[in-house]
């Protein structure tokens, strides 16, 4: 196969573009993709201070890479989730990966704050995954609130758009499908948040990774095990394999027509958000989950001693 | 015979009568974008051909999210 640019050996082969591209042009193909995506959403300006969620994994760091490289003003975060043997292997990479770029980091200790990933999944009888990305949510953006940041990007890319899209059909989520998009607006007590990579599937990031010599962190996490969204992923890159394109679609064809009827139905029967009692961040009950959460770890360790 | 490492998975594969990277990939049971191939710090689209000896990096791109 030849570079669709300048016809030399491709690397990397697109089909859902029709094209192909070596190593020299594909990363020309990625920075157009990520600019297009900031400036048809509106995203941000080179005027804002941008805080990028880095998990340490090909995605976020990409994007972080690609930002900085774009000129924009970007802080990394990167929340240690306190779980033996994989927590503290994404954290180096995440500070190695800073380091060698000289790009500013914050670090936010779960274990710190009195409630690693562990805990939770002893204490908790809930899948551990939802409980932990509603910690790393209410972090990211209570942070980026405090620290005055007029944006919060994640490294979420089209795969994960359109995972949790389908897994947002099959309940047929109208509060969630009312807001699912590549930015969601602020509000009282929420950052601006952005998707950047929004247009681009995980094997597109991963090229792009590859080739800008990023060092990732990609063991699976020991949690992880059997998630739906990871066998829902494999559902579609079957549907993408054999009808190219299709992903990018799906999610396009939401955003411009599926997306404002929920958006309609929420906003006539959706729960008002107010101050949290305890934290002080924005929640439809009296206190917010994840300060429920906290109360019921304590709650369940001082019991079992 | 082609030697694949695997990734994230950690593992050697001894891979017979393979001659070309989708050969590889379909052993494997992958679609060409579910990972990503490198032979000697190239990467490698999936009608490249292979020669006896290769050695391939496989790292399947899905993340848990």
């Amino acid at each position: 196969m030849k570079c669709t640019r300048c016809r030399k050996t491709a690397h990397v082969a697109l089909p859902s573009h029709h094209s192909g591209f070596c190593a020299d042009c594909y990363p020309l193909f990625f920075t157009k993709q990520v600019e297009t995506a900031i400036r048809r959403e509106k995203m941000f300006t080179r005027g804002d201070r941008i805080l990028v969620a880095l998990s340490g994994g090909k995605d976020s760091l990409a994007l972080m890479l690609e930002l900085k490289l774009q000129g924009y003003d970007v802080t990394g975060l990167h929340i240690d989730l306190g779980i033996p043997n994989s927590s503290d292997k994404a954290r180096n990479k995440v500070e190695n990966f800073c380091e060698l770029n000289e790009l500013p980091l914050r670090v936010f200790e779960m274990a710190a704050w009195g409630l690693p990933i562990p805990d939770i999944k002893e204490h908790i009888k809930r899948p551990v995954c939802a409980v932990c990305g509603k910690m790393k949510r209410h972090h990211f953006n209570r942070i980026a609130v405090e620290e005055g940041f007029d944006v919060l990007a994640t490294g979420h890319n089209l795969d994960d758009e359109v995972a949790r899209l389908f897994a947002n059909t099959l309940r047929w989520d109208t509060a969630y499908l009312s807001d699912q998009g590549p930015v969601l607006p602020a509000s009282d007590g929420f950052v601006r948040k952005v998707k950047p990579l929004f247009r681009l599937s995980e094997f597109e990031t991963a090229n792009y990774a590859f080739l800008k010599g990023i060092e990732i962190h990609s063991d699976p996490c020991p949690y992880a095990g059997g998630a739906s969204f990871t066998s829902h992923k494999e559902l579609w890159g079957e549907l993408e394999h054999r009808s190219p394109g299709q992903k990018f679609q799906f999610y396009q064809s939401f955003l411009k027509k599926g997306k404002p009827a929920f958006a309609q139905v929420e906003k006539e029967t959706g729960a008002e958000l107010k101050p949290c009692t305890e934290c002080g961040s924005p929640t439809s009950a009296e206190i917010c989950s994840v300060c429920r959460i906290r109360a019921a770890v304590s709650e369940s360790k001082a019991k079992a001693e | 015979m082609i030697i694949v490492n695997l990734e994230p998975d950690g593992k050697r594969i001894e891979l017979n009568d393979t001659r070309s990277v989708l050969a590889v990939l379909n052993k494997l049971r992958l679609r060409s974008t579910m990972a990503i191939v490198v032979r000697d710090g190239e990467l490698l689209t999936s009608d490249r051909k292979l020669s006896h000896g290769d050695e391939l990096m496989v790292r399947k791109v899905t993340s848990a999210g």
